[in-house]
């Protein structure tokens, strides 16, 4: 009993880092219409400012946690007006191109930045350690942080596109933009703020595993793979699709770590292909199966 | 009009002169150039960027000191990004693109399955200085391939006999889910069960896949089957992620034998600093401190004065590799691929290890593994130092010829 709950926690804390990051490339893709091939190297940024924050300047986890995301936002709408401005309107495919190449120039640039070697990133004093829960399960205190902060991000992007003004002009310049724009909304500004929005996202998560994950110049490749298969299983551009997406793939690296450790590697794809087999665009997404 | 065109054809002609005769002059000093193929992208990156510091080194020794038959050596360096297929383009490109006279490199076993039989093509010789896969050295050895570093059996024969010693009894393991994972588990299955027949290897094994991230579930699961002892062959970024996320989890108070069959790779120890845990068994291809010989000695010395570090097992086995090139390409006189491969057959050179030989038989070096456990922090280089150090011979651990399933 106690080694299930340690997976169901597990599942929790894998899956709600995930949704932070992939509810992001969600968002993205609903405004700008573009799958951000990047996105897994914002998260690496993120990740890296935070090292630097910390582990260079000394300073507390807290203040890099606020900073360094909006940082990698900067950064965003700078890539935003130099380089996808130009392929709003384009074809799907070509979005995927050109944001590959952003990887690969990102990517290039942690390393001459940062260098190849691999980093760590000590957690504050206050979530160092482990809790011994009801029921004598021992479980790291980082780890529970880091579902707190899934849930939190949770009901804020919630009650941002439920209850608040910029939620919803967001939505109506992703359901319809020339409608949006006639309605006088700066819809330039929107998409710009939707790819900087996306990119904060990614960075917060990048900080929040910095102190649990080696920071190496290859973390943003794994992320990415990992955030293509939540949006698969939970459709593209939905955002509780994003939630069950990155809940379900929690489950299956932590329940199937556990219980199936030799064929492990196997099951996030067999996961994957059962979804499109029944659902081809996901288990919430749009359109018919 | 007449007299200045003449003019400038004479200048023309003689400038034309002057650029062939230095052309005809640069061919006998034309360089020597070495072509690497290492991981330069990704989460093991840091092993290509020790890698090519280390050839680095040895290629400056050696043009100081007259370089190669005359000449200069230079180097390019491709990415292999950890994959066979890029590995064999970028060994294509080296030799067909870049005229290098030598290839050497290869980081994962994976790849070095990959690239093995591709290598004759080149007509090229291939030195491998990291990937441990056996087989590259055995079955599916031929004239080309060379290995200069401690490969997987050579590795497990040492590991086998600390184990054995221990005197833990039930054994399990945590590896990457390819060939280094899953074949240094079967080789110290079968050295340990030599050593110690009573040894039981526990069914209940945990292969995550290379780049897991998340090593939870896994460590949960192998503290569940209660072993006595666990051998774990994760190495690079995944090997940091395991040691913090199984630290969090008591994973290291457990009583517990735990072998890190590459732990003592300095890209790793230099990461994790304290966060180490003191008193595991780390294993590594080379050691700096474990060979007390002229020629380490300077290598640690020189590694130390140029990039302020401690030079790691794949540092060293580029530079050595270096060094065998040079004493190849002596031997036979030329840099010409076949007679160069021929000449590595077989012969013996001066490596920070000691004298080391490439058996003719397999192309394997007799080189064994050095085993320590983690103890105090090393001031010089901020890093865990070993204690309880275990150099292995490479004659006593390395098994026969007839045994590797080579046949040249």
């Amino acid at each position: 009993m106690t080694a299930f709950f340690t997976a169901l926690l597990n599942s929790l804390d894998i899956g709600l880092l995930l949704f932070v990051i992939a509810v992001g490339l969600n968002i993205v893709f609903g405004v700008l219409n573009v799958i951000n091939f990047a996105h897994g190297a914002l998260y690496m940024i993120g990740a890296y400012l935070g090292f630097s924050l910390i582990a260079m300047l000394g300073w507390p986890f807290w203040a890099a946690l606020i900073v360094a995301p909006l940082g990698v936002a900067a950064l965003a709408v700078v890539l935003d007006r130099l380089v996808l401005r130009f392929i709003y309107g384009r074809e799907i495919t070509d979005s995927l191109l050109l944001t590959f190449a952003l990887l690969l120039v990102l990517n290039e640039s942690v390393r001459m930045i940062w260098g190849s070697g691999i980093h760590v990133v000590e957690p504050p004093a206050l979530l160092a350690g482990t809790l011994e829960l009801p029921g004598g399960v021992l479980y790291p205190v980082y780890n529970l942080f880091v579902i707190g902060v899934g849930l939190t991000m949770l009901a804020g992007l919630w009650a941002l596109f439920n209850r608040s003004r910029v939620g919803r002009i967001m939505r109506a310049a992703s359901l319809d933009p020339d409608m949006a724009k006639a309605l006088g909304i700066n819809t330039r500004l929107v998409v710009t703020g939707a790819f900087a929005f996306g990119a904060w996202l990614a960075a917060v998560g990048g900080v929040v595993a910095a102190p649990m994950r080696a920071i190496d110049p290859g973390m943003g490749d794994k992320i990415i793979i990992e955030s293509f298969i939540v949006v698969v299983i939970g459709g593209l551009g939905s955002f509780p699709g994003a939630l069950i997406g990155a809940l379900v793939l929690g489950a299956i690296h932590a329940f199937g770590g556990r219980y199936f450790p030799e064929v492990n590697m196997v099951l996030p794809f067999i996961g994957m292909a059962l979804v499109l087999l029944v659902k081809p665009n996901g288990l919430m997404g749009k359109g018919a199966a | 009009m007449a007299s200045t065109a003449i003019r400038r054809m004479a200048v023309a002609a003689l400038a034309a002169a002057g650029i062939v005769g230095s052309m005809a002059a640069q061919a006998a000093e034309d360089p020597i150039k070495l072509g690497a193929v290492y991981i330069r992208s990704g989460s093991a990156s840091s092993y290509g960027a020790f890698a090519e510091q280390g050839m680095k080194l040895a290629i400056e020794q050696i043009n100081d000191n007259g370089g190669v038959l005359g000449r200069q050596l230079e180097y390019e360096i491709e990415d292999s990004q950890g994959n066979s297929g890029t590995a064999i383009q970028a060994m294509r490109k080296l030799v067909y693109q870049e005229n290098v006279d030598a290839l050497m490199g290869i980081d994962s076993s994976g790849v070095a399955q990959g690239v093995a039989s591709t290598v004759p093509q080149l007509q090229t010789p291939l030195i491998i200085t990291h990937a441990a896969t056996p087989d590259v050295t055995g079955k599916m050895c031929n004239d080309y391939v060379y290995r200069l570093s401690v490969n997987i059996v050579q590795n497990m024969r040492g590991a086998a006999e600390i184990a054995a010693d221990s005197g833990a009894k039930r054994w399990t393991t945590i590896g990457p889910d390819y060939a280094f994972g899953r074949q240094s588990w079967d080789f110290f299955g079968q050295a340990l069960k030599e050593k110690n027949p009573d040894a039981e290897l526990m069914s209940e094994t945990a292969f995550p896949r290379f780049g897991a991230e998340e090593f939870t579930p896994f460590i949960n699961s192998i503290m569940d089957a209660d072993p006595d002892g666990v051998l774990i062959s994760l190495w690079g970024g995944d090997l940091v992620n395991f040691v913090r996320q199984a630290s969090d989890l008591g994973f290291f108070d457990q009583d517990m034998e735990i072998m890190f069959t590459v732990g003592a790779a300095t890209e790793v120890l230099d990461a994790l600093g304290e966060q180490m845990p003191e008193g595991v068994w780390l294993g590594t291809r080379y050691w700096f401190d474990a060979y007390d010989n002229p020629t380490n000695r300077d290598f640690v010395a020189a590694y130390k004065e140029r990039y302020d570090k401690a030079p790691s097992y794949n540092a060293e086995g580029a530079y050595a590799a270096v060094y065998a090139y040079k004493a190849a390409m002596e031997k036979a006189g030329t840099t010409d691929g076949p007679k160069v491969a021929e000449a590595l057959s077989g012969m013996s050179f001066d490596s920070p290890m000691g004298e080391i030989t490439f058996r003719a038989g397999d192309h394997q070096t007799l080189v064994g593994p050095t085993w320590g456990k983690a103890g105090p922090m090393d001031d010089e280089f901020g890093i865990r130092s070993l204690t309880d150090v275990h150099v292995f011979d490479g004659k006593d651990v390395t098994p026969a010829v007839e045994e590797t399933g080579c046949s040249l």
